[in-house]
C-alpha cells in the first residue's frame, strides 16, 4: 500500500505536465552506496529547555544508496538515506550546554527525466522517520527532550555530469520538503513525569509546513578515481517545528566527504561463471 | 518542465517567507534580563492565579515595580538582587535564580516558623549504632518503636533497602518516619516509600501543567493513584514527623501519607511546594527556576503553602531542656495507645 501511495506521488509530475520522460539507462542492476562523514555548525533552539539559541559543532553520518528499478520503463529510483549526527552546543554566554544526537532514515521514488545532455532531473516521494535527543547539562526537571517523527516528503534532484580534461564529474542538488507527518511533543509546561504516569496530552502532533517547517538539501560534486569515486558534498540540514506553543529549530550546515561504491548483486550462475562487477 | 521549475521556485520563496522559527530573545541589559524573566514567569508559571488569589499577587504590578528599579549603570551583582526579589514576590521555594556567585531565594516557607527540630537531640535518639540503609538511618528504640530518619528524597533508596529496613523492624509495636528538615528530592522515591503503606489502591491526589501561556491555561487535573508495593509493605501504626522544613517531594510523601489507613502524620505543617519545577534561562546566561506542573490532594486542594498535620504538636523547649524530643516522644505515646 505504502509503495503503491509512493509510485502514485512519483507519478504526479508527469500527470501534471504529461511530459514524456526522455530515455533512460536500462536497469543494470547496479546499487550507488555513498558513505559520509561530516563536520560542521549547528544552531539548537527548543522553548521547553531554553528560550536561548545554542550553536556549535556537529558531526555526522551518511549514508546513502540508490538504484534504478525495473518499473516505469527503467525510469524510476529507489533511494535511500540513513543519518545521524551529534552537536554540542552552548548558549551565548556559555553558561549552559545541550548535548544532541538523532538517527534518521528516509527512502523513497524518484521519476527520472533527461533534461539535455548531461542534465537529469529525478522528483519523487520519501518516507522517513527520525528518532533523537538533545540534553541540557544544566536544567533539573526538564533536562531533555525526546525527537520522534515520521513523515513524507517531496524531493527533487538535478543531476549533471561534465568532463574535465576527460574525466566525469557528477555534480548534483537534492532538496526534500516535509509536506505531511507525525511528531511527538509534550505539551508546552507538560513534564516527562506526567507522561512517565500516562498523561496523555495531544502528544502525538501533525506536522505540515504551516508547524513544521523543514528542509533537507545538499549540493555533492562525485570525483572518478583509480579504485573509487570522491564524493565532497554541503548538507543544509533545516528542521523546525512550532507545535503545543513550544519553538523547535535544528539548524545544521555540514562539509561532508565519503566514498561513492557501485555494487551489482550476482546471480548464482554470475557466481559460479566467476561474474566480476 | 518550465512550469516544474516554477514551482519549485515558488516553494523556496514560500520557505524563505515563512523562514525560521525562532522565539524573540531579549538583550543582555538589566532591561532585557527583567523583561525576559519577568515573560517566563507571566507565560509559564504554574500558580499566578491562585497567589493572585491567595496572597493578593499582582504580577503585572510586580513588573512596573521592580523596572523602576533599574539603571544602565547597575553592575551585575545589583542587577542579580533586583531580579531576585521580583522572583520572591512569588514566595516559592521552587522558584530560583542562579548565577555563578548566587543563588536568588525566598525561603520564607521555613525561614519564618520555628524549626521543631533540634538536630542534636534527634541525634541521641539515634545513638551510635544507628543502620544506615541509603538515605535512612534506623533503629529500634527501647520501647520498641522504630525509628527511622529520612532527610533527603535525593538520597538513592532503592527497593532492596526498604525491603531490609521493614524487614529489620518487622517486630517493632509501631514506626517513626522522621522526615522533619527533609527539602525533597526525587518524587519517583517518594512514591516508592509511601507504596510500602497501603494494601490497596489510593488516589492521593491530582496533576496538572500549563497548556498555554495564559495564566489560566492548565490541563485537566490527572489523578494520581498510589499504589500498593508488591513488596514488603508495612501493616502496623505509623507515624510521619512533620515540619515547614518538609518540602517538595517530602510535601508530596506527606501527602500520600495522609492517605494510607495505619498512617498520622505529626508535627507542624509542611512548608509546601506542590509546583513541579522548571528550569530556563536568561540572556545574561543566568539560570531560572519555577513551579510548571501543579499537584492538588486527594480533594483536589492546593498544598503549595503546605499540608496540616493530623496530629499537631510543638517542640517544648522545657522538653528539649530535659533532653526530649516532645514530637518523637508523643509519637510513641499515640503509636502505644494504638497498640
Amino acid at each position: 500500500m505504502r509503495h503503491t501511495l509512493l509510485y502514485i506521488i512519483c507519478m504526479l509530475p508527469t500527470l501534471l505536465w504529461g511530459q514524456t520522460p526522455t530515455a533512460s539507462r536500462t536497469p543494470d542492476g547496479t546499487t550507488l552506496v555513498a558513505t559520509l562523514v561530516g563536520a560542521g555548525i549547528s544552531r539548537q533552539q527548543d522553548t521547553y529547555l531554553s528560550p536561548l539559541d545554542y550553536r556549535g559543532p556537529q558531526l555526522s553520518f551518511l549514508r546513502e544508496t540508490l538504484h534504478l528499478t525495473r518499473r516505469a520503463g527503467g525510469r524510476l529510483s529507489f533511494q535511500s538515506f540513513l543519518q545521524g549526527a551529534l552537536s554540542y552546543t552552548e548558549n551565548r554566554p556559555s553558561t549552559a550546554c545541550d548535548w544532541g544526537g538523532r538517527l534518521g532514515y528516509d527512502a523513497g521514488w524518484h521519476y527520472h527525466w533527461h533534461l539535455a545532455h548531461g542534465l537529469q532531473l529525478m522528483a519523487g516521494g520519501m518516507v522517513g522517520t527520525d528518532i533523537g535527543f538533545l540534553y541540557n547539562d544544566r536544567n533539573r526537571n526538564n533536562p531533555a527532550q525526546a525527537r520522534l517523527n515520521a513523515d513524507v516528503s517531496a524531493s527533487a534532484a538535478l543531476r549533471y555530469t561534465l568532463h574535465l580534461r576527460r574525466l566525469p564529474l557528477v555534480l548534483r542538488y537534492q532538496a526534500r520538503l516535509p509536506l505531511a507527518g507525525l511528531m511527538f511533543s509534550p505539551a508546552y509546561g507538560q513534564s516527562y513525569y506526567e507522561i512517565s504516569q500516562g498523561s496523555r496530552d495531544h502528544n502525538v502532533v501533525p506536522t505540515c509546513p504551516v508547524n513544521a517547517l523543514s528542509l533537507w538539501q545538499t549540493v555533492a560534486i562525485d570525483i572518478p578515481m583509480r579504485r573509487y569515486t570522491l564524493r565532497l558534498a554541503y548538507l543544509d540540514d533545516i528542521r523546525q517545528s512550532h507545535v503545543n506553543h513550544i519553538k523547535v529549530h535544528d539548524i545544521s550546515r555540514q562539509l561532508m566527504v565519503g566514498v561513492v561504491r557501485h555494487f551489482r548483486l550476482l546471480k548464482k550462475a554470475e557466481r559460479e561463471e566467476g561474474g566480476d562487477l | 518542465m518550465t512550469r516544474l521549475f516554477h514551482l519549485l521556485a515558488l516553494a523556496g520563496l514560500l520557505f524563505t517567507a515563512l523562514s525560521c522559527v525562532q522565539e524573540e530573545e531579549f538583550k543582555d541589559t538589566p532591561e532585557g534580563n527583567l523583561d525576559a524573566l519577568w515573560q517566563i514567569i507571566d507565560e509559564r508559571y504554574c500558580f499566578l492565579d491562585y497567589k493572585a488569589q491567595a496572597i493578593g499577587l499582582d504580577w503585572n504590578a510586580v513588573h512596573h515595580k521592580y523596572r523602576s528599579r533599574l539603571s544602565d549603570q547597575m553592575s551585575r551583582l545589583q542587577l542579580f538582587e533586583v531580579l531576585s526579589d521580583m522572583l520572591a514576590e512569588l514566595r516559592d521555594g521552587h522558584v530560583n535564580l542562579y548565577s555563578s556567585a548566587d543563588v536568588g531565594r525566598n525561603w520564607s516557607w521555613k525561614d519564618d516558623y520555628p524549626a521543631q527540630l533540634d538536630h542534636e537531640l534527634r541525634e541521641t535518639y539515634l545513638g551510635t549504632d544507628y543502620r544506615i540503609a541509603a538515605g535512612l538511618r534506623y533503629r529500634i528504640l527501647d520501647d520498641n518503636i522504630g525509628y527511622l530518619v529520612y532527610d533527603d528524597f535525593s538520597a538513592g533508596l532503592g527497593e532492596g533497602n526498604l525491603d531490609d529496613v521493614l524487614y529489620a523492624l518487622r517486630l517493632c509495636d509501631g514506626l517513626i518516619i522522621d522526615v522533619r528538615g527533609n527539602g525533597g528530592g526525587m518524587l519517583t522515591t517518594a512514591e516508592r516509600f509511601s507504596s510500602r503503606f497501603t494494601n490497596e489502591r489510593r488516589l492521593v491526589g491530582y496533576i496538572s501543567h500549563k497548556r498555554g501561556k495564559g495564566h489560566s491555561d492548565l490541563s485537566k487535573p490527572m489523578a494520581e493513584y498510589l499504589e500498593p508495593s508488591g513488596r514488603v509493605r508495612w501493616q502496623k501504626p505509623a507515624i510521619v514527623l512533620t515540619n515547614r522544613e518538609c518540602y517538595s517531594a517530602t510535601n508530596t510523601f506527606v501527602r500520600n501519607m495522609q492517605q494510607c489507613p495505619l498512617v498520622q502524620t505529626l508535627g507542624d505543617q509542611t512548608g509546601g511546594g506542590s509546583g513541579m519545577p522548571f528550569s530556563s534561562e536568561l540572556p545574561s546566561g543566568w539560570l531560572v527556576r519555577y513551579s510548571a506542573c501543579v499537584m492538588y490532594d486527594a480533594e483536589m486542594q492546593q498544598i503549595e503553602f503546605g499540608i496540616q498535620p493530623d496530629i499537631p504538636c510543638t517542640l517544648d523547649s522545657a522538653d528539649v531542656a530535659r533532653g526530649r524530643d516532645t514530637l518523637i516522644e508523643t509519637a510513641r505515646q499515640v503509636l502505644h495507645q494504638a497498640r
